[in-house]
């Protein structure tokens, strides 16, 4: 079973979780949230953005600079798509074990 | 991008609609963008009465001063409501206020509610101007002597609680946003029932639609914040189960 190394990732596959619940979020809430350090949680924004998974939109609010994030319908897709994998494999693993073929049957 | 990869990070995350209601649970309950709208209304309120005020004073008085000073207050109260209801002043300016009391917790809106999903149909439009004509037709049946005037809170009541019902549904609000007009109608059925919840004095008989509308208001709103808090507490703890800080992120995918 395949699954998408770019959200497998926990912190990623947490804020690509969040952003599913909601329309937009910024930089700080986001950070405050998940309790990662700003380079680390900025890295990972980096890495969803080329991805395509996230929107970016930098804007600012009078002096301070702002960040916005909204999840991209492709990254839905795939956010959805690896919760469908997951279940697969979870499925896969609580199958009782095959019984062993007796010989001469 | 796809590789084969155990089920490394999921056996210890929680339920993934857990997380996604309750970030949405969270957005839907950001109440300080409303405090300070009902804020700014109550000060407006103050505001025209001391107008009124100063208006009666003049005209009784003559003063040319008063005349002054009632003129400056007008010209006020013009540029306040102005300010509030134009929403690239006034909801700029309360959006930011809003962004300087949340602080570090950030910001975060749910799905329609940034105000680029949602559209005002027509239908809200003309409601909202029903809202103001009904109202006035209100005025009118008390003035004719056509409705008692202890009536006159149920009377509005007919018609706020379905529309505010409507407008909570429509806009996707929190369920704090049903706690006015549930409150308000039962306000409007205990007063029809006969219980002495009024303000009989006749000099305080404003009071028996300033207060249901805008106490219950400031019940609603604190009820939607304290409940952002909770759901931002359960939020945390969601995200944070079985979340171990990798030092960067980089060196995370490269193992």
């Amino acid at each position: 079973m395949e699954l998408d190394r770019i959200i497998h990732e926990p912190a990623r596959l947490r804020i690509l979780t969040i952003l599913s619940g909601l329309d937009v979020a910024d930089f700080a809430f986001l950070c405050t949230t998940l309790g990662l350090t700003k380079g680390n949680l900025s890295s990972h924004m980096d890495r969803l953005e080329k991805a395509g998974y996230i929107e970016v939109r930098k804007s600012f609010n009078g002096k301070i600079p702002h960040t916005d994030y909204r999840l991209t319908q492709d990254g839905r897709e795939q956010l959805a798509a690896y919760w469908a994998g997951l279940e697969a494999i979870r499925a896969l693993r609580d199958q009782p074990p095959e019984p062993p073929i007796e010989e001469g049957d | 991008m796809a590789a084969k990869v155990p089920n490394r990070s999921s056996d210890a995350f929680a339920d993934p609609r857990e997380i996604a209601k309750w970030a949405g649970r969270y957005a839907k309950n950001r109440t300080i963008p409303f405090l300070i709208q009902w804020i700014c209304i109550v000060m407006l309120g103050v505001f025209i009465a001391a107008v009124v005020f100063l208006t009666l004073r003049a005209y009784r008085s003559e003063n040319v001063l008063w005349i002054l000073l009632c003129a400056a207050g007008i010209v006020g109260m013009i540029v306040a409501m102005a300010w509030f209801i134009v929403p690239k002043w006034g909801g700029d300016r309360i959006y930011r206020i809003s962004q300087w009391i949340y602080g570090e917790e950030g910001y975060a809106a749910y799905l329609g509610g940034s105000g680029e999903s949602i559209k005002a149909s027509s239908w809200v439009y003309a409601a909202g101007i029903g809202l103001a004509a009904y109202h006035l037709l209100g005025v009118l049946l008390i003035a004719g002597r056509y409705l008692p005037f202890q009536y006159t809170q149920p009377f509005s009541a007919l018609y706020m609680v379905p529309f505010f019902i409507a407008m909570t549904i429509t806009q996707r609000l929190g369920f704090w946003a049903f706690i006015w007009p549930v409150l308000y109608g039962l306000h409007a059925v205990l007063i029809l029932l006969g219980v002495p919840i009024r303000f009989t004095d006749v000099n305080l008989e404003i009071l028996n639609m300033i207060v249901p509308v805008f106490g219950y208001g400031l019940v609603a709103i604190l009820v939607g914040h304290l409940f952002s808090r909770y759901a931002l507490h359960r939020l945390k703890a969601l995200v944070r189960q079985g979340l171990v800080e990798t030092a960067e992120a980089e060196s995370e995918d490269q193992s």
